[in-house]
């Protein structure tokens, strides 16, 4: 042990950042700053970001923040993004719970399970999004809600890893 | 994965059970939030004009940078292909100065004839001139952030074009910024006109960027590729004469369409006052095109 003390000096000391059980919710904040970027889409395409990283901060861990977050996080996303306040409040927080009942169910994990997981809450998203739109005038073809889904799909895997990162060095390992 | 079971204790218990049901709390919020954003949209107007106003100066402090970024891209490009387009834009130049004494000498009889007609024409003198500096990225809806608000006189309702044609019209305004929707929204309809022949059409974006053009009366489809389609100043809302879109591809009774203004590249949006007053008041225009 004094051997392992003496040799790597950066192992003494380290343990959690300040703050460390605020920089997930932080993080997904960020994320949903991320569509006041100067970016101008006429198609839609982009993934929705504050959601993408949500779903990886939880699928990460069980315990990212206190799962009834959800509901600030997701009114703070629909006030960035534009979206109907309540929209992503609502859809956030059962997120949370649909991942806590599955959290029950399932016997073992693993990297494509989660990423099945991801892609089946993606899907929800953009289909209750596609449905809000449709009550509120502006019924989207079909269609249209392929590609930005199969986007986000492939998103997943680089939000879950910028995750992953931010998890390890907010534990400070 | 499994959830932190509570063991015996029974603070750990009350702890896990509370928080569950702050979930619920806070599903069951959302929803009522939801209902009332869409039963009553205007309920939260000045909550999102301050959202609007927090994040709209980020995004435009940030596409000064980008714009720059872009700009020394492009100018380094135009530099080491100046010789090929020097020739092109002789021609061009060569081109249009045909057609500006063409249109010269229509202008000339446009102002006689109008002279003859005793027509008055209507000044319309612009609300604000901004830039577009943001829009939705992940939405089936097609908004985008306008860098003025109604600090500088921008209402919620007013129609807003580029030199290139129509934007669309403003739909949230905070003080420094404002939410315009883009005429490629599923949900805005523009009364519009070919501007070959003059058939009355009507323009409803497609949520893709594109907008579907069709005529009012049924019959042949009156398209052909290359069209132009203009607002025809039915409403009162929209101004008449200002371009829209330019049909790319027929369909079977209509024609699909992409907008002359691309927002993407618009350097200066101007916000006008409603074309006849009376549809500017929101609420009538808000009920009538958007439900």
């Amino acid at each position: 042990m004094v051997r392992a003390a003496l040799g790597s000096g950066r192992r003494i000391g380290q343990g959690p950042r300040v703050g460390a059980e605020y920089i997930p919710a932080a993080s997904v904040v960020v994320a949903s700053m991320l569509s006041a970027l100067p970016m101008v889409s006429t198609s839609g395409w982009y993934p929705d970001f504050g959601f993408l990283v949500l779903i990886a901060w939880r699928l990460l861990r069980s315990d990212p923040w206190p799962a009834w977050w959800a509901a600030p996080l997701g009114l703070a996303n629909d006030l960035i993004t534009g979206a109907p306040i309540g929209l992503s409040v609502a859809l956030w927080t059962a997120t949370m719970v649909l991942l806590d009942l599955v959290d029950r169910r399932t016997m073992w994990r693993d990297y494509w399970i989660e990423w099945a997981l991801a892609a089946l809450l993606l899907l929800l998203n953009e289909t209750v999004e596609r449905w809000i739109a449709g009550i509120m005038g502006a019924p989207v073809a079909l269609a249209s809600m392929a590609p930005p889904l199969l986007i986000s799909i492939f998103a997943f895997p680089i939000a879950a890893w910028i995750v992953a990162r931010l998890d390890r060095w907010r534990l400070g390992r | 994965m499994a959830p932190p079971r509570p063991g015996w204790s029974r603070r750990a218990q009350y702890g896990l059970f509370f928080s569950f049901l702050a979930v619920v709390a806070g599903f069951v919020i959302g929803l009522f939030l939801l209902v009332l954003s869409l039963v009553a949209p205007n309920t939260f107007q000045t909550v999102r004009g301050a959202a609007l106003d927090v994040t709209g100066p980020v995004s435009g402090a940030l596409h000064e940078v980008t714009a720059t970024a872009k700009g020394l891209v492009s100018g380094a490009g135009n530099y080491w292909d100046s010789a090929r387009q020097n020739a092109k834009l002789k021609a061009e130049r060569k081109a249009m100065l045909q057609r500006m004494i063409e249109a010269k000498a229509i202008l000339q009889e446009n102002r006689q004839l109008k002279a003859a007609l005793q027509l008055r024409e209507r000044s319309r003198d612009a609300v604000a001139a901004g830039r577009i500096v943001g829009s939705s990225l992940s939405s089936p809806r097609r908004f985008a952030v306008l860098s003025v608000g109604t600090g500088d006189g921008v209402r919620v309702g007013m129609p807003v074009r580029s030199p290139d044609g129509l934007i669309g019209r403003v739909i949230d305004a905070g003080t420094l910024a404002s939410r315009v929707l883009l005429i490629s929204d599923r949900s805005s309809i523009v009364p519009a006109r070919l501007l070959r022949g003059g058939l009355p059409v009507i323009a409803q974006g497609r949520g893709d960027g594109t907008v579907d053009v069709r005529p009012l009366e049924v019959g042949r489809n009156p398209f052909k590729r290359g069209d132009i389609v203009v607002t025809s100043g039915t409403g009162g809302l929209y101004p008449p004469l200002v371009p829209i879109a330019r049909v790319v591809r027929l369909d079977d009774d209509g024609a699909i369409a992409v907008p002359l203004a691309d927002p993407a590249n618009t350097s200066f949006a101007v916000v006008e006052p409603p074309y006849e007053p009376a549809a500017g008041v929101p609420a009538s225009s808000d009920s009538a095109e958007t439900p």
